[in-house]
């Protein structure tokens, strides 16, 4: 359920971050972007921790699963098995 | 220290020049409660507010000359050795203040004798004779001095809202210098966030012939001072001890009771232990204390005070007090700001003042000029990593970074802590250096300001004003030295001195004093290797190496963390806005000043409505802030406070026809 994930994932970001759906690139790095600061990735590891019942490792807190919104849809995915 | 105010007269305001420079003094009655004065001609009107602190009986101004007439707000540290100089080349004096020591140097050495001042000044200047004004303002700004430019005239004034009784003008927020002001925490050079109106650049004076346009010189630039021979570090830490301590000597000249504040930290500490060494007099001390754990910094503070036995005084603050006077301190800071850091310290010049003090000793200027902010860390830490990009062990200095921010330290957040910094690795050394992260945090302000200005972040305009006020040989020095550079100029010109510095303490009638901001402290410290201020990661390392004999091992040891006050904390009670807030931020005041678009801002406050505000990021505090006095700015822009002057309190009437 990519689209599910990518929902949830936007709603959480639209509602934290002062952006609006259509601000958003969903290839580009939220941090390279601006969108997000160092706080921000937490308050996002957090949400998805609590939200899709995942653990972050600190093995995985790199940018092949967080430098974009698409690969942490991806990232979710994979973990969650959805 | 005083308020200071003038204008060119033409016809747009000859019928009421009079009246007019009343007014504007009036505005600025907390700068000076203790006299009035004004000089009119037929070209030229100057006003003066007094706070007599050097010769109380005859400092009366504004005072003039055969040639000149002077309207002056500061201090002139080394007037004693400069009027010496004068006597010496024949020059008679008829007072014993600082006043007149400018006056004659000027007349002397005309703009030369600028550079000659060892202090902290704002200045007008009326030519008689040449039919010009010369205004200047001290080497880093810690005095204001603002020139407005309406129907054909120039203005200038200490405060802002001295412009604000001129009929026919109102402040109007530039957007586009309130999104840099954003990014920056200041706007660049002599911008301000109000459309017309410009800030005098620290270090630089000007000159405005009636119907010319003006003409701009710069007397200082940090760094301008030849390199020294090198010296061991030993021999620093000699050399800065005296220095210091000379600062601190002539920063005590006052026909008044000088006091100093204490944060609990160790610049303030040294200070006051300078202070204590200098006078051999129990003096006054002052610090804020607060009721939210978080913040509060007492115990250090009563460590000091004991060690010192000085009569201390503390102002507790409140999450109602934060709320209750953020108005107020945004009447005086007249732009917005980014925490509420600044109100607690205009609660403290309020209990300094109704102590009876009217002047205090702070510590203001060393976390620049002994690189003691995170930004030198940040910096030195992307320097060592871009050099071994694969490296695993570089990037773990990261958890070093911002001791008072859990997330650095927290080894389960390292990998994203890690990934926010690679984000820098490319940029860290363009010519923004330790800027680039403060504007890359605060570029999505952009979002927030209302569509119809369609404001945008773009980079390279703002590296363009950067580069502007480089010096040509910016390229030649250390990046923590460029840094250093860019914070005085931004953060600490700007903001710190400003916002929370001169205005705040110039609420309540007090004038703050900062011997590590003396051009020579400054200096002598630009040219040391940045090894002896930070070395690895040990913070201003000179100064801890050389006071920490003399000082209490608690302080010189302790956690490094920014001088802080609770921010949305204060303003959300039960998961609801106070009712001031709310008021600020509802659609309908958001619509009425038109700076802010209302569907983003109530986006960002749903975050926290309904919720206990308790684990805020540092960005979402600063954008509360920052919303919140930038509406509470537009409403005293639109509502200025009607002010009188007390006829009793004239001192100096001067018609000059």
């Amino acid at each position: 359920m990519p689209q599910e994930i990518q929902d949830k994932l936007l709603t959480f970001i639209t509602g934290s971050f002062m952006v609006e759906r259509d601000d958003i690139d969903l290839d580009k790095s939220m941090i390279d972007e601006g969108i997000i600061d160092s706080f921000g990735l937490i308050e996002i590891a957090t949400f998805m921790e609590k939200e899709f019942n995942m653990q972050v490792g600190e093995e995985q807190m790199v940018r092949s699963n967080f430098g974009s919104v698409n690969k942490i849809v991806d990232f979710i995915k994979r973990e969650t098995g959805r | 220290m005083c308020g200071i105010a003038g204008f060119l007269i033409n016809n747009s305001n000859y019928a009421i020049a009079g009246e007019l420079i009343e007014a504007m003094s009036s505005t600025l009655s907390h700068r000076g409660p203790d006299g009035w004065g004004t000089y009119l001609s037929p070209e030229m009107a100057i006003g003066h507010r007094r706070l007599s602190i050097v010769d109380l009986a005859a400092g009366m101004q504004p005072m003039m000359t055969d040639r000149y007439v002077i309207g002056y707000n500061g201090e002139i540290f080394n007037y004693i050795e400069l009027r010496r100089e004068l006597e010496q080349k024949g020059v008679s004096f008829r007072t014993h203040c600082d006043t007149e020591v400018v006056l004659k140097a000027f007349e002397l050495y005309g703009s030369d004798a600028f550079a000659g001042f060892n202090g902290q000044f704002a200045i007008i200047i009326w030519d008689r004779l040449e039919k010009k004004v010369v205004v200047a303002r001290d080497r880093y700004g810690v005095r204001p001095l603002y020139v407005l430019d309406f129907k054909g005239s120039y203005y200038f004034a200490s405060e802002m809202k001295a412009f604000d009784v001129i009929q026919g003008f109102q402040r109007t927020t530039d957007i586009t210098n309130l999104f840099q002001h954003g990014l920056l925490w200041n706007t660049v050079d002599d911008a301000t966030v109000y459309k017309n109106i410009r800030s005098v650049p620290g270090g630089t004076y000007e000159i405005y012939h009636p119907g010319r346009q003006p003409r701009k010189y710069r007397y200082y630039e940090i760094g301008e001072s030849p390199s020294p021979p090198p010296v061991s570090f030993e021999e620093a830490k000699e050399q800065f001890s005296d220095v210091l301590l000379d600062a601190v000597k002539l920063r005590l000249r006052s026909d008044v009771p000088v006091a100093a504040y204490l944060s609990g930290g160790i610049d303030s500490s040294v200070i006051s232990y300078l202070v204590a060494k200098s006078t051999k007099k129990r003096f006054k001390t002052f610090s804020v204390g607060f009721e939210d754990r978080e913040f509060d910094e007492t115990s250090y503070q009563d460590e000091m005070v004991n060690y010192l036995g000085t009569e201390h005084y503390s102002q507790q603050i409140t999450y109602e007090s934060v709320e209750s006077n953020l108005l107020d301190a945004v009447y005086h800071t007249e732009r917005p700001i980014f925490r509420t850091a600044p109100v607690p310290l205009f609660l403290l010049s309020k209990k300094v003042h109704n102590n009876d003090i009217k002047v205090v000793l702070t510590g203001e200027g060393a976390d620049e000029i002994l690189f003691g902010y995170d930004s030198f860390k940040e910096l030195k830490l992307l320097d060592f990593w871009s050099k071994n990009i694969s490296s695993t062990c570089r990037p773990q200095l990261i958890k070093k970074l911002y001791p008072h921010l859990q997330h650095y330290s927290d080894p389960r957040q390292f990998g994203m802590m890690k990934m926010y910094y690679e984000g820098f690795l490319s940029e860290y050394d363009n010519e923004l250096t330790g800027l680039n992260i403060r504007i890359h945090n605060n570029k999505i302000l952009a979002n927030l300001f209302n569509k119809d200005f369609s404001i945008a972040f773009d980079k390279e305009a703002l590296r363009e004003n950067i580069r502007a006020i480089l010096p040509d040989n910016f390229s030649s020095w250390s990046i923590l030295q460029q840094n250093h550079f860019l914070e005085m100029k931004s953060l600490l010109s700007g903001y710190l001195l400003s916002s929370q510095g001169d205005r705040m303490s110039m609420a309540h009638s007090v004038e703050g004093r900062y011997p590590f901001l003396d051009h020579r402290v400054v200096e002598q410290m630009f040219h040391l290797p940045d090894s002896y201020k930070l070395k690895v990661f040990s913070q201003k390392y000179l100064l801890t190496e050389t006071f920490k004999d003399v000082i209490p091992a608690s302080i010189i040891h302790r956690p490094k963390r920014p001088y802080m006050a609770p921010d949305l904390k204060s303003f959300f009670r039960d998961g609801k806005l106070t009712d001031q807030a709310a008021h600020f931020f509802s659609d309908e005041i958001i619509d009425r000043y038109g700076i802010f678009d209302k569907k983003y801002v109530g986006r960002f406050l749903n975050k926290f409505t309904n919720k206990t505000v308790e684990n805020i990021g540092y960005r979402d505090n600063m954008i509360a802030t920052f919303v919140l006095s930038a509406q509470m700015a537009a409403y005293w822009a639109e509502n200025p406070r009607k002010t009188t002057l007390s006829k009793q309190l004239k001192e100096v009437e001067i018609i000059d026809n």
